[in-house]
């Protein structure tokens, strides 16, 4: 089976029932998760989308991140640079904690 | 399979790669190989691009080097553990209509929970979002396939025991294919979430086990590449 999932909410946002689920799903999971769940696919797309902007516009690397519970690493696979051959976010400043 | 997929369907993750479960045929691999052309894409590491490697269950790593796709890397799978063949999954995929109108083919929800039962610790508060978020989406339009779904899949222990109060012969029918429903029968929460660590430990036992004499091949690939 195959669905289309277009640029809908998820849920029409009206009514008491509405109200009593979203109360029910901030209890369970949190502010956080409840309004990322409300958010339709094309919505979280976007949103992952800015995170993306921003975290290459750091300098962000391409890279995995190191894992060593996947199968597939290699720790002694070299690393490569920065996204973009700029550098990353460098701590220029820090307490003593 | 992957960061992207689970982000549509209402989980969270930063993935930095794209993954891509494939049809490793001849003419398949041909057409793949004519894309990864396009994007100036490199092997990155072992094993290398072969047919015979992607049927025995490896991933091949590649890196992008376009101007428009430089640095980004894609991983391409034909087999993963526990999951159908290729031709099930993709009679089984969901369609997406990005915005900029861009489609996108993502494995099924019930497959990409099955595929992310893995070793990794990362992999399990992503299972459970994933189906909350679903459960969460279809709570008041409940369907046989849905609530199945849902009994078998969820990890949240509130949600099991609400599930198992609402679709209480569903529950039963199930519960002999899942220990942890007859817990949920009684609203036991501490027993579901025993039965909940049992299960993922089991599952992370598998696929190491799955995994290791591909690991094996990988060292020995590694090897060998270093030598030269």
């Amino acid at each position: 089976m195959v669905a289309i999932v277009r640029n809908l909410p998820i849920e029409p946002v009206t009514g008491i029932g509405h109200y009593v689920l979203m109360r029910f799903i901030v209890e369970l999971v949190g502010e956080e998760w409840a309004e990322w769940y409300r958010l339709s696919p094309a919505q979280r797309w976007r949103e992952t989308e800015k995170l993306w902007q921003a975290y290459l516009m750091l300098g962000g690397s391409l890279d995995p991140e190191p894992d060593s519970q996947s199968p597939f690493h290699d720790p002694e696979a070299p690393r490569s640079g920065a996204a973009h051959g700029r550098p990353g976010v460098r701590i220029v400043r820090r307490s003593r904690v | 399979m992957g960061g992207q997929a689970c982000v549509l369907y209402g989980a969270a993750e930063f993935s930095r790669d794209v993954d891509f479960a494939i049809l490793a045929d001849a003419d398949n691999l041909r057409r793949l190989r004519s894309a990864l052309r396009e994007l100036q894409a490199e092997v990155i590491a072992v094993p290398a691009f072969t047919a015979r490697h992607l049927c025995r269950g490896h991933a091949i790593h590649f890196r992008c080097f376009h101007p428009d796709a430089e640095g980004i890397r894609i991983d391409v799978m034909s087999r993963m553990r526990g999951v159908a063949a290729f031709e099930k999954l993709w009679k089984q995929r969901t369609t997406l209509i990005l915005p900029g109108n861009t489609t996108v083919h993502v494995l099924s929800l019930p497959d990409l929970v099955v595929a992310k039962k893995t070793q990794r610790d990362k992999d399990w508060p992503m299972i459970r979002r994933l189906v909350e978020a679903h459960y969460f989406e279809h709570r008041r339009d409940p369907n046989r396939a849905r609530v199945a779904f849902w009994l078998t899949e969820l990890r949240t222990p509130e949600l099991i025991v609400e599930v198992a109060r609402q679709h209480e012969r569903a529950c039963r029918r199930l519960a002999s294919s899942r220990r942890l429903l007859s817990f949920a029968l009684s609203a036991d929460l501490e027993g579901v979430n025993r039965e909940l660590a049992n299960e993922e430990a089991a599952e992370r036992d598998e696929d190491r086990r799955y995994w290791s004499p591909l690991r094996k091949e990988l060292e020995t690939l590694r090897h060998s590449n270093r030598g030269k």
